[in-house]
């Protein structure tokens, strides 16, 4: 219908502030103009219709107010009568006329409005500019809205303009604003039909206009509101405008002049602060107006005008000739805004009575009974300032007064009521809900009788529960929180309340549930702090403003807490002592005993000549004692006294410090610094670990036959020739029983296949073996002592023999294996007879190869393997010789 | 007797202390001028002065090709005993041999 034939049967979509909402007025209008019922708009539910398009509004279109209204206008308090409409309005005249097309061109779908909110926006304008219309109550049938008009339009506009601005020029700003507005419709008709509105508006009599003024109030115009606008009207004249105007001009002012438009909440102050500045132009210029007004219609239409004129844009100017029927809205225009204002649940019932096209009678019918109220009120209705210069000074003082009191609740209200508008009632119903469930939750209202409440908006919980069938646990409570919910929700339903008021009665009832709820909870919380549920390992503790619930936890540990910790960690040092720098250090401890010993040593005081020189002897004893020291120094950082931990995956710590290079360059120098006992624990130590030390670990024969590793191999020189000589040199001198024992514990303790398949491994036993044959031979041992010997090496011989086999390194043509045949020459020679013809067999192949390979060799090498060879066979009291015969 | 702390003290209380674990290991040590060295530590002293043993020597040497583009290439040099002066030590890293 209106100007840009909108969708007539589309619901007022925008709602927010900003320019989004002219369209939404507008089309508002628009509809009841389609639809003709006046009353329709009672049956429409804000809710129902609104379509969100309040979210999508673009609030940074705002930019240009300035440009609209002459810039800067928050900074210069009055607007001048000088604003240059024209001009500012030229600047966009192309926009607005191509919008217009658009417009044209499209039957929006309702959802186009958002790009297209601008351009209704102006067209809505024209309501206000009721100015004409009242004037010329004839005039209205003709300037009804003809969609055809538009057509028009856009090809005019700088005709019109032109026309407009002569006006402008001719009667300075206040009576052109006048004219303007009246000249505005000229935009869509002709010259002439101007021409003769003007003339028109000339002759009117006063009596029209002022019924004709209060026609147009719409129905809900209370008498508040229009002695608002009378009240700003006086205060113009008196210059008492108190609020600021920065508000005024913000960018809620397009919208203001909006009739439709719900968050122009600021736009009955507008004006009210505005029209100071126009209206008392309008005044002046009244009497030197060309069209000579009769006063009394002058002072009705400028309330009317100037509320137009301040806030409209130039281009409303331009509408305003368009839709001279809309003038009448604009009369109503003011009121809504305001009533928005008092009634935030919007205005759904305010635009009934702005039909667009509206015939003039209808509109007055509509407005009749606006006009009772205020003849009601004790002072007259007052529409210009003059009227109130009029009135006795008690009456106006008092109206003054009163006015200045609302223009001050209302400034308070705006400036409120800013954000108004951005929420639906929905909204914050759904705010309201969530806020209160989370009360709910950071409360916990777990003390209350009943533990599902707060489980009540789980609705899965609900159909768990169901499904349970669980008994109810209390039985005075009367239904389960399932039920109530459901019985909420499905009576809203079926309560035929409407769609729309079914969501906000259960809400409702919601909230109160929770709020009920939440003061329960509130109350029996202080109860209990910590909640422990049967079955939980923890407890649930509870917070509140005073004792915040603590996120951290950290207990201090009391002494004997860290008494136990302490003593719990000592063993993990130990084992660290196995990492590769723990074991560095050690050995660089050793070494700097080590250094400290041996230059101790070389200090060594010369043996007292005589016993009674005591000051040699003194200073033999010292050194004597600081020996001591530093060897137990020495002994404590060789670690060879920590226990052994067979099942420990760390190494023995000496055994550690065996595997560096260094450590065993420095058995050689230590061995010279300790005591037979000391010597024998660290051999003893060696042999226990011999399975597990890296010379035999890792010089284990390669099962293809390759040899062992560089380093492994370089290991094995070196301990050969720095560990084993210092053994050596002990066991050399051990006495039996000690080489029964360590033979005993090797047989006993030793993984024997792999120390016997290593040199390292094979070499220690033959030193013990050997050992014992030359204390048999050399010592003459006791029996009984020998027996024991015999015992150990039956159980070894007989863990050794079926390894035999395997002892040999490589193959036959390497020649390193002189050591295997030395091991089996000092096994041999203490073996009895049944012994050593079990060992023949073992060996004989290898025995019969060695010897058929050392046939090939050159004399020399032959001669050294066999020679090998024949050590064992000698052992055993052969002879090579004899196989070869 | 001196408890293990003591020995931990005694062992580690500079940082010269740390390259002393690693006498007689090998030990990479780069030099400036683009070298590199590694080899068994033999000694040390407040200077840096290294000698090493079996080193092997890494230098780069950066060479420009025709087209301007950058190579880099790497000189490789056994020494069986070597002499580092310490001034030109830039880092001392044990490594585990291999």
């Amino acid at each position: 219908m209106s100007f840009f034939g909108f969708d007539s049967s589309r619901g007022h979509p925008a709602h927010g502030p900003g320019f989004g909402t002219a369209p939404d007025a507008f089309a508002s209008i628009s509809q009841h103009r389609g639809t003709g019922q006046v009353d329709d708009d009672e049956g429409i539910d804000f809710d129902d219709t609104y379509d969100g398009l309040g979210d999508q509004l673009e609030e940074a279109d705002d930019d240009f107010n300035d440009d609209t209204f002459g810039g800067g206008e928050s900074k210069n308090e009055p607007v001048g009568k000088d604003f240059d409409f024209f001009g500012s309005t030229s600047k966009v005249t192309g926009a607005i006329n191509e919008e217009a097309v658009r417009y044209n061109r499209q039957q929006p779908p309702p959802k186009t409005t958002v790009a297209h909110s601008s351009p209704p926006k102006q067209d809505s304008k024209p309501y206000r500019t009721g100015y004409e219309a009242y004037k010329n109550p004839s005039y209205i049938p003709e300037l009804q809205v003809d969609p055809g008009l538009w057509g028009t339009g856009p090809a005019k506009p700088a005709n019109d303009y032109g026309f407009q601005q002569s006006q402008q020029g001719e009667y300075g700003s206040g009576p052109s604003q006048q004219r303007s507005s009246g000249a505005a419709p000229k935009i869509m008709m002709s010259l002439e039909e101007v021409e003769a509105a003007m003339r028109a508006q000339a002759k009117k009599p006063t009596p029209i206009s002022e019924p004709q003024q209060q026609t147009q109030a719409p129905p809900q115009f209370s008498i508040p509101q229009m002695q608002q606008q009378l009240p700003a009207i006086t205060r113009d004249t008196h210059q008492q405008v108190t609020t600021p105007y920065s508000h005024a001009m913000a960018p809620q002012n397009m919208n203001a002049q909006h009739p439709a438009a719900p968050p122009d909440f600021g736009s009955g102050q507008i004006r009210i602060q505005q029209r100071p500045s126009q209206q008392p132009s309008h005044h002046k210029h009244r009497s030197s107006q060309i069209l000579q007004n009769e006063p009394p219609t002058r002072a009705n239409s400028t309330p009317q005008i100037a509320p137009n004129l301040q806030a409209t844009a130039p281009q409303q100017i331009l509408q305003r000739g368009q839709n001279m029927p809309h003038q009448a809205p604009d009369a109503q225009e003011s009121p809504r805004p305001r009533q928005i204002l008092q009634n935030p649940n919007r205005h759904s019932a305010q635009f009934g009575p702005r039909t667009d096209g509206a015939p003039p009678s209808a509109q007055i019918q509509q407005r009749g009974p606006v006009a009772v109220p205020n003849g009601t009120n004790p002072t007259p209705v007052i529409y210009h300032p003059s009227q109130i210069m009029n009135l006795p000074e008690e009456e106006r003082r008092l109206y003054l007064e009163e006015e200045a009191k609302r223009a001050k609740r209302n400034h308070k209200i705006f400036l409120l009521s800013k954000g108004n508008g951005l929420m639906t009632p929905q909204d914050k119903n759904f705010i309201t809900r969530i806020q209160l469930q989370q009360l709910m939750t950071a409360t916990g209202n777990v003390n209350e009788p009943d533990p599902d409440a707060s489980l009540s908006e789980d609705f899965y919980y609900q159909v768990y529960n169901q499904i349970e069938n669980r008994p109810r646990q209390n039985p005075q409570q009367p239904l389960s929180n399932f039920a109530q919910t459901y019985l909420f929700r499905t009576g809203g339903r079926q309560g035929g309340m409407g769609r729309r008021y079914r969501g906000g009665d259960s809400h409702m009832q919601r909230m109160e549930q929770q709020v009920q709820r939440a003061v329960e909870a509130a109350k029996a919380k202080p109860k209990n702090k910590q909640l422990v549920i049967e079955g939980s390992l923890g407890k649930i503790s509870f917070s509140n403003a005073k004792t915040p619930k603590p996120l951290l936890n950290i207990r201090r540990h009391d002494s004997s807490d860290f008494a136990s910790r302490s003593s719990g960690k000592k063993p993990q040092v130990a084992l660290s002592t196995t990492d590769r720098k723990a074991i560095l250090k050690n050995i660089e401890a050793v070494y700097s005993t080590l250094m400290k010993m041996e230059d101790h040593d070389r200090r060594q005081p010369p043996p007292p000549t005589n016993e009674s020189d005591t000051l040699s002897i003194q200073a033999a004893a010292e050194w004597q004692q600081t020996w001591k020291d530093l060897n137990e120094k020495l002994w404590t950082d060789l670690k060879v006294n920590e226990p052994i931990m067979p099942e420990s995956a760390s190494l023995h710590p000496f055994i550690a410090f065996l595997s560096y290079p260094k450590g065993k360059k420095a058995i050689p120098r230590i061995f010279n610094h300790i005591d037979e006992n000391q010597r024998l624990t660290i051999l003893t130590l060696v042999l226990i670990h011999l399975d597990i030390i890296d010379v035999v670990r890792l010089a284990q024969p390669q099962p293809h036959g390759s040899q062992p590793s560089l380093m492994a191999r370089e290991q094995v020189d070196l301990f050969l020739q720095t560990v084993m000589p210092s053994l050596f040199s002990y066991v050399t001198e051990a006495p039996l029983v000690v080489v029964i024992g360590m033979l005993g514990l090797a047989t006993e303790r030793l993984n024997m296949s792999a120390v016997a398949r290593t040199r390292v491994g094979l070499e220690m036993l033959t030193m013990v073996l050997s050992r014992a044959a030359i204390i048999r031979a050399v010592e003459a041992p006791e029996d009984e002592i020998w027996n024991q010997w015999l015992a150990v090496y039956n159980s070894f011989f007989d863990t050794i023999e079926p390894l035999l086999g395997e002892i040999f390194p490589a193959s036959v043509n390497a020649g390193q294996d002189q050591y295997v045949w030395q091991f089996l020459a000092a096994t041999g020679s203490g073996a009895n007879p049944e012994q050593q013809q079990r060992l023949v067999l073992a060996v004989k192949d290898r025995v019969m190869e060695t010897l058929q390979q050392s046939k090939t060799l050159p004399p020399e090498m032959a001669s050294q393997r066999r020679g090998n060879v024949n050590l064992f066979m000698q052992a055993i009291g052969l002879d090579v010789d004899l196989l070869d015969g | 007797m001196a408890d293990s702390g003591d020995v931990d003290a005694a062992a580690v209380s500079e940082p010269l202390d740390l390259v002393r674990l690693s006498l007689d290991e090998i030990v990479f040590v780069k030099l400036r001028g683009d070298r590199e060295l590694k080899g068994r530590l033999h000694a040390y002293d407040s200077h840096c002065n290294l000698v090493l043993g079996d080193v092997e020597e890494t230098i780069y040497v950066v060479e420009d090709d025709d087209d301007e583009e950058e190579t880099v290439r790497t000189l490789k040099k056994q020494s069986e005993m070597l002499f580092v002066r310490g001034d030109s030590v830039v880092l001392i890293s044990p490594q585990a041999a291999s």
